[in-house]
Parts: C-alpha cells; sequence; structure tokens
C-alpha cells in the first residue's frame, strides 16, 4: 500500500503525461525524435519490409535473377526431410536449451550480487568494477580464452580437477551436455555484470524510508527482500528478462568459437545457422524466412513476459 | 556477441537490404563471362601506362613482407605497369568480391583458393583465361598434376595456378624416442604406421589424435577415402559418394584409432597439433603450412608424405589460383598488364616457400635452391604427384560442410561412420541439386 505511491516514478504508468498543454508539448518531443525516427526507417524498418519481400524468393545475392517462390521459404521450413527444416529446428531447439539454461542465472545471480553490492560495504565499488570487467571484453577474447582453458585434454580446468583427484577428461568443448555447461557458465561469467549493475541502479532507486518502515513493522531480512526488494524492482526487472531473454536467443559468438557449433550440430545456435545459410550459402530468402520466423517466436515470448510481469504489478 | 548481437535479426534484414540494393546498383552485368584476352604475348606488355589492383588474403607470416617486395620489384622493373596491393582477410575478399566486381569496382587481378573457382566463374565474376594462358605460354603440364584442371570450369579455363599446399605428417621425434622407436623410421604404409601406434601405446602415449573438424579431420578422412579408391562425388558432382564403402573404410580407421587407444575420445580443434608440440602425441596429418609454426623451432620434429594405409597413395591438398576480373567496363589493357604481372610472379615465386606454401610453378618449385633453401619442404613435394584437390563445382563448399559434420559425429561416437557418411550424403545431395538449380553447369 505503502509501495504504490513511494514507486511512482518508478513505475511507467506514473510516468505518462497528462491533461492539458500535451499536445504542444508533445510537437515538440515529435520534433526532437524525428532524426532518430528517420534513421529508424532507413536502417531499420525499411529493411525489415525489404526482409520479408527477400523471404519471398530464392535469393541468391550473386546471381543475376531472384526468382519469385512466395511462401515456398516458409513452407519449407515446416516440411519435415527438406532441405532447411531440420537444420533450422535443431538450431532453435540449440537456441531453446541456451536461453532456458542461461537465463534463470542471469537474473538470480545478478540479483543476489546487486543486492550484497548494495550493502554498505567497504570496497564495494571495487567488487562493482571487478563483476563488471568481464563485460567488456569482446566475444573473441572470451571465446579464445575459455576455449584454451577448458580443452578437454591440454585445458587448465581439466588439469586442476585432476589435481583434486577428480575426472580430469571432461570434453568442456566438446561433447553434449558438457559444451552447455560450458556455454553457459562462461556467458554467465561474462555478461552477469551487465545486468547487476543495472539491477543494483534499480536498488537504489528503491526508497530507504520503505526499509525503515518495514523494519519497523518488524519485517526480517528476507521478508524485506521479498516485499520491498522484489517489488520495487519490478520494472527494472522486466526490462532485465526481456532484454537477457532477447541477447540469450540471439547467442553466436561463444557457440562460434567455444564449440564451433559441435558436436554435430548440436550447438548451433539460429542466429549461426541463419547467418550460414544467409551469408556463407547465399541463400538469402531462406535465411530471411527463419529469420522471421524466429523474430515472430521473440517477440511472443517477450510479450508474454511483458503481459506477466506487468499483471503482477498491477 | 551476446549482447552486441541483441539486434541481430535486425541487422540481419539490414544487411541482406543494403547487400541487395549495391547489387541492383551494380546492373545486369553478371551471367555470361566475356572472353577478353587482352593484349598479351609471352608475358610482356607494351600498352599505355596502367595501374593495376591486385586483392590478395595475404596477411599473416612472412607474406605481409614478401608480397610488397616482390611488387616493389614488380614495379620498378615495368615502366609501364603499377601494381596496387591491397591486402585484406580472404573471407573479406570473397564477401566484397561480388558485389565489387558487378559495380565494375573490383580487382584487376586477385588470388582465390580451388574450391571457390568455379562460385566465382558461375556467377561471371571471373574473366575465361584461355587467351591469357595460351599467350603466356602455360599448359596442364607446367604445373603439378591436377592442379591445373581445377581452374577448369564449364568448358573454360578460368584461372592459373600459384601455390599448392598438401597435408603431410607431422613427427615428434622425442616422443618416438621415449616408445624406444628409431625416430629416422618415420612410418611410410598401414603395417608399419599400426607398428609404431601400437608401440607407442605400450609405452603409454596416444600416437595420433583424431579430431571432428575441418583443420585436419576432414583433410585426413579425404586422403584416407583417395587412398581406399574412393571419391567426394561423382563426375558431374551431382551426386555425393564420399559415403561409399571406401568412405566407410577411410572413416572407420579414424575411429578405430579412438577404439583402440591410439587417440583420445574428445579432441578439441587444434587440441591434435598443440599435443604434438608439448610432447603429448607422436604423430599428426597436417598442411604444409604448419612447417612455419612458430612453435616448431622447440620441437625435435619432422615432416613425412601422409602414410598409406589405403590400396593407392594419395593425399588431400589445395590449392590458390591467379583469377583475372570481369569488372563491368573491364579495361582490357589492365588484363593484358595482369596477365604480365601474374607470369613475372609465377616466375619469381620461389621466395614464396617462406609462406609454408609449394610454388606452383614446376620449374620453379623443381629447382635444386628451393629444397636447398626449405629441406623441410621435400616430404611435401614428393606427394604431388598423387594430390587430389578440391572439387570444381560452383556452391561446392556448402556440401563439404557436411562432410565435415559426417566425421564430428563418427569421431565423437555421436553415429557409427556408415551412419554419419549415410546422413551426409543425403543432405550433400539435396544441396547439390540446390546447387544446379541456382548456378546451372
Amino acid at each position: 500500500m505503502v509501495a504504490n505511491s513511494a514507486l511512482a516514478p518508478l513505475v511507467p504508468r506514473g510516468t505518462r503525461p497528462g491533461g492539458r498543454g500535451v499536445h504542444r508539448k508533445n510537437a515538440t518531443a515529435y520534433l526532437f525524435l524525428a532524426p532518430f525516427l528517420i534513421l529508424f526507417c532507413v536502417f531499420v524498418l525499411a529493411p525489415a519490409v525489404y526482409g520479408l519481400w527477400i523471404s519471398l524468393h530464392i535469393w541468391n545475392p550473386l546471381l543475376p535473377n531472384q526468382p519469385f517462390v512466395g511462401l515456398e521459404n516458409y513452407t519449407q521450413l515446416f516440411t519435415p526431410g527438406s532441405l532447411t527444416s531440420g537444420d533450422f529446428w535443431e538450431s532453435m531447439r540449440a537456441t531453446g536449451i541456451f536461453t532456458v539454461a542461461s537465463v534463470p542465472f542471469l537474473l538470480v545471480i545478478p540479483l543476489l550480487i546487486a543486492v550484497l553490492l548494495n550493502q554498505k560495504i567497504r570496497g564495494g565499488t571495487v567488487f562493482r568494477a571487478i563483476f563488471f570487467a568481464p563485460y567488456v571484453l569482446g566475444v573473441a577474447v572470451i571465446g579464445v580464452i575459455w576455449r584454451y582453458l577448458l580443452d578437454p585434454q591440454l585445458g587448465v580446468v581439466n588439469h586442476l580437477l585432476g589435481l583434486f583427484g577428480l575426472t580430469s577428461d571432461v570434453p568442456w568443448t566438446v561433447d553434449v551436455p558438457w559444451v552447455w555447461i560450458s556455454l553457459v557458465a562462461v556467458t554467465i561469467w561474462w555478461t552477469l555484470g551487465f545486468n547487476t549493475v543495472i539491477l543494483l541502479a534499480g536498488l537504489q532507486g528503491i526508497n530507504k524510508e520503505l526499509y525503515d518502515a518495514a523494519s519497523v513493522d518488524g519485517a526480517g531480512a528476507m521478508r524485506k527482500f521479498f516485499s520491498v526488494t522484489l517489488p520495487g524492482l519490478r520494472p527494472v526487472l522486466s526490462f532485465v528478462t526481456t532484454v537477457t531473454i532477447l541477447a540469450s536467443a540471439n547467442m553466436f559468438g561463444q557457440s562460434y568459437l567455444i564449440t564451433h557449433g559441435g558436436p554435430g550440430h548440436a550447438t548451433r545456435t539460429a542466429i549461426m545457422y541463419i547467418a550460414d545459410e544467409g551469408l556463407s550459402q547465399n541463400q538469402m530468402g531462406a535465411a530471411s524466412a527463419m529469420s522471421y520466423v524466429l523474430f515472430a517466436l521473440l517477440a511472443v515470448v517477450s510479450l508474454v513476459n511483458f503481459r506477466l510481469q506487468r499483471d503482477k504489478s498491477e | 556477441m551476446h549482447r552486441k548481437y541483441g539486434r541481430s535479426v535486425l541487422a540481419a534484414a539490414l544487411a541482406t537490404g543494403i547487400g541487395a540494393a549495391l547489387v541492383a546498383c551494380g546492373g545486369s552485368s553478371g551471367g555470361g563471362a566475356s572472353s577478353g584476352s587482352g593484349a598479351v604475348s609471352g608475358g610482356a606488355y607494351s600498352g599505355p601506362a596502367v595501374t593495376i589492383s591486385f586483392w590478395n588474403g595475404w596477411t599473416g607470416g612472412a607474406a605481409p613482407v614478401l608480397v610488397p617486395e616482390l611488387i616493389k620489384k614488380f614495379n620498378d622493373s615495368h615502366k609501364n605497369i603499377t601494381v596496387k596491393d591491397v591486402p585484406m582477410q580472404w573471407g573479406d575478399i570473397s564477401a566484397k568480391m561480388p558485389l565489387a566486381v558487378k559495380a565494375g569496382k573490383g580487382p584487376d587481378v586477385s588470388v582465390a583458393h580451388g574450391d571457390d573457382l568455379a562460385t566465382y566463374a558461375a556467377q561471371g565474376l571471373l574473366l575465361k583465361s584461355d587467351g591469357i594462358v595460351k599467350s603466356l605460354g602455360y599448359t596442364a603440364s607446367d604445373f603439378p598434376a591436377g592442379v591445373f584442371n581445377a581452374g577448369h570450369y564449364n568448358g573454360s579455363q578460368y584461372a592459373i595456378p600459384w601455390s599448392v599446399t598438401p597435408l603431410g605428417l607431422y613427427v615428434n621425434k622425442s616422443v618416438l624416442k621415449q616408445a624406444r622407436l628409431d625416430p629416422a623410421a618415420i612410418p611410410t604404409d598401414k603395417a608399419s604406421y599400426l607398428k609404431s601406434l601400437d608401440a607407442l601405446k605400450a609405452a603409454g602415449v596416444k600416437g595420433e589424435w583424431v579430431d571432428g573438424y575441418v583443420f585436419t579431420g576432414t583433410f585426413e578422412f579425404e586422403s584416407l577415402i583417395w587412398q581406399f579408391g574412393g571419391d567426394l562425388y561423382n563426375k558431374d558432382v551431382s551426386e555425393a559418394t564420399f559415403n561409399s564403402g571406401a568412405g566407410v573404410q577411410a572413416l572407420t580407421w579414424m575411429t578405430d584409432l579412438v577404439k583402440n587407444g591410439h587417440s583420445p575420445a574428445n579432441v578439441a580443434q587444434d587440441g591434435n597439433w598443440n599435443a604434438l608440440v608439448a610432447g603429448k602425441t607422436a604423430f599428426n596429418w597436417n598442411g604444409v603450412w604448419q612447417t612455419t609454426n612458430n612453435a616448431l623451432p622447440k620441437v625435435e620434429w619432422a615432416a613425412a608424405s601422409v602414410p598409406q594405409i589405403g590400396t593407392e597413395k594419395a593425399v588431400w591438398s589445395s590449392s590458390t589460383h591467379w583469377i583475372f576480373m570481369n569488372n563491368k567496363g573491364q579495361d582490357k589493357n589492365k588484363t593484358a598488364a595482369a596477365a604480365a604481372f601474374v607470369k613475372w610472379m609465377n616466375d619469381n615465386s620461389a621466395g614464396w616457400a617462406a609462406t609454408g606454401e609449394l610454388p606452383a610453378d614446376n620449374t620453379v618449385r623443381n629447382a635444386p635452391s628451393l629444397l636447398a633453401n626449405y629441406p623441410n619442404l621435400k616430404p611435401f613435394l614428393d606427394e604431388l604427384p598423387y594430390a587430389h584437390y578440391e572439387t570444381v563445382s560452383p556452391g561446392i563448399s556448402a556440401a563439404n560442410a557436411t562432410i565435415t559434420t559426417a566425421v564430428n559425429e563418427a569421431i565423437l561416437g555421436k553415429k557409427s561412420p556408415k551412419q554419419a557418411l549415410d546422413d551426409a550424403a543425403a543432405k550433400a545431395n539435396q544441396l547439390l541439386k540446390q546447387n544446379k538449380s541456382q548456378y546451372g553447369g
């Protein structure tokens, strides 16, 4: 009850403008937004629509003719045994596995770290920097580093396991299910700093008085976390969840560099397959169709996610 | 690329849009290549002064020093030709080339790998070079057997060979000594190879680590299938044949190495090379380019021709070739000057061995001075009479990728060699059909 008014600045509904004089303000706003709108139209909207058009053709950009084939590229994806369907859905499955396996960790671990960092501890800034540090590295760097560290025969990780008397021939980068553990763990290590920093900012936006009020009411640390912290973070968490799901669903570099999509094509993600189909094999039509199927699925997931989070906050 | 590719879907669509727009700007110059041979005879160019642009992927090893030196020498000795050296990554070249050529902004001359030639030719990016070849006086017998024909597509010659890079057997001699094997007696056939592997196993060494990646499990598999008398595709490349009996024998030989304890089960990419350098294994099938590897000088090593496991001698080799670009509005004088440049480069390619590639020109390669300067190349030179080169067919790399998948799945024990090859062949056949319908030929 108290939470509602205190959280007003954080809840999107509370920030919506209302009342008279709005129209004139809107005009100014649109004026400032116009340059971005133009860029958006030229570089996002138009190519997206053009991509839809391409997906209706056999579009090999290197050949003089791009024959129109209607929805064939789409129906192929849903026809078992066709050239693309098996590989595509295998790659979608890989994307799904990675997303389901990584997103919970990428939300829970950063949240816990953010709560810890939010305490007034000595060297908090240092720890924040340490957690964030891996995120500034490029995927090429972390990919190559971890490929060496996780090498099944010559890697440091297996060597250390061996020193502790554990099995020292775990195929971290070569065989399932170990490849998934490696990819998820590396991604968590690499990107948790980003979510941590955003969640930390969210935590610092929660009114301190709420905690005092909760203490007066006799709430313990757990109760405060679930009754004050989590509700206060909901808009931020909603954003972080959506962004994390999208980012995980678009995973490319880690698989490409650490597992090469293997074993077989088990860790070849949808983006990897689409890039290969479109840019290496020059089948832009089929690749565009795949992009749109992936896009549609991600759009549904995002909508469901937003809807779930909003319902809870109301 | 987790975050940065957060909008990959849109970015991909965006790239597609731009790419397609550029094609549109390029006009419809594709399709059949015109046969501009230019005025060139015997490698001398006597036309007006021209500047020609030369794209190459020579960005690593000794090349960045060697190539500018060669080009400077050429420019200094040819008053009416200036060659502009444009090095970039191989991947960038294949990405930029099609659009650049169709827009008339491509290079006049370039270098390409054997498996790209037919794809380039089918797209109309290359000039037919029969006339150039004739005027320069080249015939197939000026190059190692088979490599000149790797530039032949659809009844025309599209390329002139520049270098070849066969697979060989790298040996860590210290490891052989550990197993009380004679480091001078490197195995040459199946019996002696197995004997060495068994001796190594008895000494606790897994003798040859096999991997399921292009570098170099796929190259080893392809060498072996040819050794067992098979081939990757049928004659007109309309059907995959790598799942034949020979293919199954070849792949089974590799999986048996794992089964019989001569190789660990899950070797990562480059794991076998790193193991050889680290003294953990004795043998590695790898390309001639590794002779220039920085880690080797610390190792007591030797190179040999790959052992004959099957019924005949055979080895995988890649090749690189000179190509003349069919730019929109290509200047015939520039092409003629480029031809003179190519001839001069081949004539002066002895130093190219420093990059870990073998010059394709027989006269240059067989000159005694080459082996005097680069004695490590001897076993690779010996292999050339029976080397096999890349399959010549447009879009072939997509079908070739299925071979690697099969090798990977079999080596990791996901499928039996036969099952893996059958599945890959079914996929490859679909791709070959798609290639035929799109590129013709």
